[in-house]
């Protein structure tokens, strides 16, 4: 159990990074968000609540050895299955998707959950392992990234759905996965995408991307957030306009600016040094986690670390990305800026479990 | 082994994934940096273009006051409701939702729509000018639903004029054409200017200058804030000469007659204008939020061309007010002398032709006044003939007639006093003295202007100054009013005294005499001076030939031309009464105004309007026109503004 020795080994650098990104969209949800006085409290005030809670999880997280938790990564997944089975018949409609459970004050986002389960899965699978993984190991965990990854992409949430792949691809890589299967991937990749495109992507999904490749073709939807994003970054300039100055954001030329837009407000309000003070924090934050799976005293807790920081640099690549109205419009989120509840509390979760990992290096 | 070989392997893994981390972040930085700092100036403007909006404030044009400060023209708030298709999503649905809800004909709507559709999107297109207060409502309650956010109602100081009072005098507002813009280049598209009228004469002090506001709008282009605001400069005040009391009358009096026609009435000593009229007029109102095509074509497909401005376009026959300026010829160039005397037998006979006077009995032995006071045509034929037509011409140009006032008002047009060269250089035949003799009565090709005649009467009351009329009397750019001089005369000769005097005797005996034919324009203690005039659209022979025939009205026109009071005239005035079959009928217009303007001059009330008639039967004593049997001059006549 959790030894007091064990408290001298947290890596305290990384825990201060990380709140002080949750500080950082704190202030930018408020500086989005506080004009608009609406009935319920404000959403900075639920933000810190929801880093509260988060911050609970990562010591419930800590408090075990990450062992324990893969141990019973099976069970983790078939009820993270279930739950997702039932989002789908079940859950709360907004903006057109079905991803939520409403659970008293909270509404709970289980495919934010997903990517923690099937971190602690596959590193399970591939931790048991000895040597590379054959082919065979190789569709297995396919087949099971595959599994909630439909069911999440049927919500539908292709984004979120979409994030699981990393975490497959950076266990399977680390696991010493063949170059060649790597390579095989792509093509089949390539080769599918037309088929893709003609049957798996909805129609505002295609238009997405085709505005994406010319803003201008549509600029009243989706091109015209990526337009407005590239405006509200670009106008920021070095020094930034000023907290709660910034006009793209507070006059809601962007839209969801406490939510997916959130580096753009930053960038806009607090210019290029506040980018690269945040960019600094998410390298810093990648970085230790990266040192924390080195440092790992097992395979097994260094895939589980790889596994959690892949869907972590992912979305925060993707959405910075996006952010300078760079890549197309995707509702991804920005962990640890962001507003969202259920992302806050999974990714402290991860969190939890890299400290974890860190912590018990030198343990038996 | 195996095992180190794994840890190796996944040493390097790592290491790999490192390196590539740092070159994903390093690339972010960059885009960052060419984002926010190389391209920062570019997207800053964006940024502005996309909150910021310069809206224009329309400056109210300036108030016209009358000489005593009564206020004549304003302006006033209304509201105009334009389409900034910047925020349109469907621009069909919004002209369909927008049509309905203001009950507009759509074709209408698209048609504006698509005349303003290469302009900027950001440019507001007017779909309605002054548009109702329930109009406005019903589109500020769909724009807070977001059922129209395109769609701005927007508040603009439109000019308001008092109803059809002085029309022509006012002229009106409309937005500037392309040709003006070319021409002036302080001028802008979509600007309001004066088109007609002294709107358009002093269209450079009544404009004033347009401010601007820049305003932060939000995504969907509602106004959060003004960051600048540059207030528009009203334009400058003008004070007219006109007496908006003076100019009622002479309204009240044209509507209780039921006449149609013009009149100019002015200061003889200086040239103020106090009343200028055209009957029929029009609203200018309609003009001043937009006239719409109905209302544009009837008033100008209208056979009464209520748009013509009579008193300065109008070119007419002026009967027997000419004969002051044959009068004034004689005199001045020594041919007669006041008492000179023609024995009037009811005709006489020139170059082997007989002319008639207009009293069958003949006047009998009459010297220049009473030839003047009972207009005489015997009496004028025998001076014509002596003096000639070279010098009556002469001398009608002198006292300004068959020339240009000079008034300031748009497209005056000049009368005519014939001559021998004038004819030559028509149709290159040589003047007949015949011609002479009819000319000598104001009958012949004489056709002249009512502002012409106003000019004439003027010179003939301050004994030769040809005064030039004008409107304004003082401007007031915000400082104080100063007073603009009056404009000089347009020339000068001074009459013998006893030739003023002579004609001025005539003149008193016609209005006050036992039997003058401008007794209706008495007015006791004032002096009242003045001549009839009666002028035929047609020979008697046409009107016999037309009866039946024509809808157009062949009654003859009325003039009356006069002073007051006789010795130190302080208003003058041609007064011109379409069909009124005789100068009498407009004599009565004259009483009604001159009795105004003394009123209101000496403070005491104001005289009621004349009440409504049909006209009264012409004067006893009257001077038809004399030679209606004359065929010659059938082709001659009829040169009024019909």
């Amino acid at each position: 159990m959790f030894e007091r020795r064990l408290y001298h080994h947290i890596d305290w650098a990384l825990v201060g990074a990380v709140l002080a990104l949750c500080a950082i969209g704190v202030v930018m949800i408020f500086s989005t968000t506080a004009g608009q006085a609406r009935g319920s409290s404000p959403l900075f005030l639920t933000q810190i609540y929801a880093i509260v809670l988060g911050l609970c999880a990562m010591a419930f997280m800590l408090s075990l050895d990450y062992r324990t938790f893969t141990d019973k990564s099976h069970f983790i997944y078939v009820a993270l299955l279930a739950v997702l089975v039932y989002v789908l018949y079940n859950g709360d409609v907004r903006m057109g998707a079905q991803r939520w459970i409403a659970l008293g004050a909270f509404n709970v986002q289980p495919s934010e959950f997903a990517k923690i389960g099937l971190a602690l899965l596959l590193a399970k699978f591939f931790g048991e392992n000895r040597g590379a993984p054959g082919w065979t190991d190789l569709a297995i965990a396919a087949g099971l990234t595959c599994l909630p990854l439909a069911l999440v992409a049927k919500e539908p949430d292709l984004g979120t759905a979409v994030i699981l792949l990393p975490v497959l691809l950076a266990v399977a890589y680390l696991a010493g996965m063949p170059m060649r299967a790597f390579g095989a991937l792509a093509l089949c990749l390539l080769l599918t995408a037309p088929l893709a495109w003609q049957f798996g992507l909805e129609d505002y999904q295609k238009t997405r991307l085709t505005s994406f490749l010319d803003p201008s073709q549509d600029a009243r939807d989706a091109g015209y957030q990526q337009i407005q994003a590239r405006i509200t970054v670009g106008s920021g300039g070095l020094t930034g306009k000023g907290f709660r100055q910034g006009t793209q954001g507070q006059l809601r030329f962007l839209p969801v600016a406490h939510n997916d837009f959130i580096f753009s407000v930053l960038a806009e309000e607090q210019g290029f040094a506040g980018v690269l003070v945040a960019l600094g924090l998410y390298v810093f934050v990648i970085l230790r986690t990266l040192e924390a799976a080195r440092l790992a005293k097992d395979r097994l807790g260094s895939y589980l670390v790889i596994g959690v920081m892949a869907s972590f640099t992912f979305q925060v690549v993707y959405n910075i990305t996006m952010s300078a109205g760079l890549a197309p419009v995707k509702g991804l989120t920005l962990p640890l800026m962001s507003y969202g509840g259920s992302s806050m509390i999974a990714t402290l979760a991860g969190f939890g479990l890299v400290l974890n990992v860190r912590m018990r290096r030198f343990t038996n | 082994m195996e095992q180190y070989e794994d840890r190796r392997r996944a040493g390097i893994r790592m290491a790999v994934l490192q390196y590539l981390v740092a070159a994903v972040f390093t690339v972010l930085a960059t885009s960052f940096w060419a984002l926010q700092v190389v391209q920062h100036a570019k997207f800053n403007e964006l940024a502005e273009n996309n909150h910021q909006r310069t809206l224009a404030l329309r400056a109210p044009r300036g108030i016209v006051f009358d000489r005593d400060g009564e206020v004549l023209v304003q302006s006033r708030r209304s509201y105009s409701i334009s389409i900034v298709r910047e925020h349109t999503l469907d621009l069909d649905r919004t002209i369909g939702l927008l049509t309905a809800t203001l009950g507009l004909d759509e074709s209408g709507v698209r048609a504006i729509v698509n005349r303003h559709r290469s302009e900027p999107v950001y440019q507001p297109i007017t779909i309605i000018q002054d548009a109702t207060l329930a109009q406005v409502a019903a589109v500020t309650a769909r724009r807070l639903d977001f059922e129209l956010p395109d769609v701005v109602v927007e508040q603009v100081p439109t000019r308001q004029y008092p109803s059809t009072l002085a029309a022509h005098l006012f002229g009106y507002v409309g937005e500037v054409s392309d040709t003006q813009v070319s021409k002036d280049r302080s001028l802008r598209s979509g600007d309001i200017v004066g088109q007609a009228g002294i709107e358009a004469v002093y269209n450079g002090l009544l404009m004033g200058e347009d401010g601007a506001k820049r305003v932060v709008v939000n995504s969907v282009g509602r106004e959060i804030r003004t960051i600048a605001e540059d207030p528009p400069t009203e334009g400058k005040r003008l004070r007219l000469t006109a007496d908006y009391h003076v100019q009622k009358a002479l309204e009240d009096g044209f509507r209780a007659l039921g006449y149609n026609g013009a009149a100019v009435l002015l200061d003889p000593a200086n040239g103020e204008v106090f009343a200028f009229t055209s009957v029929p007029s029009y609203d200018p109102n309609t003009f001043a939020a937009g006239i719409d095509r109905a209302t544009w074509t009837a008033l100008n497909t209208d056979d009464l061309r209520p748009l013509n401005d009579r008193a300065i376009q109008g070119r007419y026959s002026v009967g027997s007010t000419f004969k002051m300026a044959v009068a004034t010829a004689a005199l001045e160039e020594g041919v007669i002398t006041p008492d000179y005397k023609v024995y009037c037998p009811g005709h006489a006979t020139f170059f082997g032709r007989p002319f008639k006077c207009w009293k069958p009995g003949g006047h009998g032995t009459v010297d220049l006044r009473q030839a003047i006071a009972q207009s005489c045509n015997v009496y004028f034929y025998t001076i014509g003939n002596m003096t000639g037509i070279e010098k009556i011409h002469k001398w009608a140009t002198a006292l300004g007639l068959g020339e240009k006032s000079g008034i300031d008002l748009p497209g005056e047009v000049q009368g005519l006093v014939p001559s021998p060269e004038w004819k030559r250089a028509r149709n290159g035949e040589k003047w007949y003295a015949g011609e002479t003799i009819s000319v000598s009565i104001g009958q012949g090709a004489v056709s002249l202007t009512p502002v012409s005649m106003a000019v004439y009467i003027s010179t003939i009351a301050n004994g030769g100054t040809r005064v030039t009329p004008h409107l304004l009397k003082a401007v007031d750019d915000g400082t104080g009013w100063k007073a603009v001089a009056a404009p000089e005369p347009q020339s000068r000769v001074t009459l013998k005294p006893e030739t003023v005097q002579a004609i001025r005797d005539g003149l008193f005996l016609v209005v006050n005499g036992a039997r003058g034919t401008g007794r209706n324009a008495r007015l006791d203690g004032f002096d009242v001076s003045g001549k009839t005039g009666t002028a035929q659209m047609i020979s008697n022979d046409g009107v016999r030939m037309a009866k039946g025939k024509t809808a157009r009205d062949l009654r003859d026109n009325g003039w009356f031309v006069f002073f007051a009071p006789r010795d130190h005239p302080q208003i003058a005035g041609a007064i011109l009464a379409e069909h009124a079959e005789h100068g009498s009928n407009a004599a009565i217009i004259a009483r009604h105004a001159i009795e105004t303007f003394f009123a209101k001059r000496e403070g005491r009330p104001l005289p009621a309007p004349p009440a409504p008639t049909s006209p009264p039967p012409p004067v006893e004593g009257d001077d038809p026109p004399p030679d209606r049997e004359s065929p010659r001059l059938a082709g001659a006549v009829a040169t009024g503004g019909q």
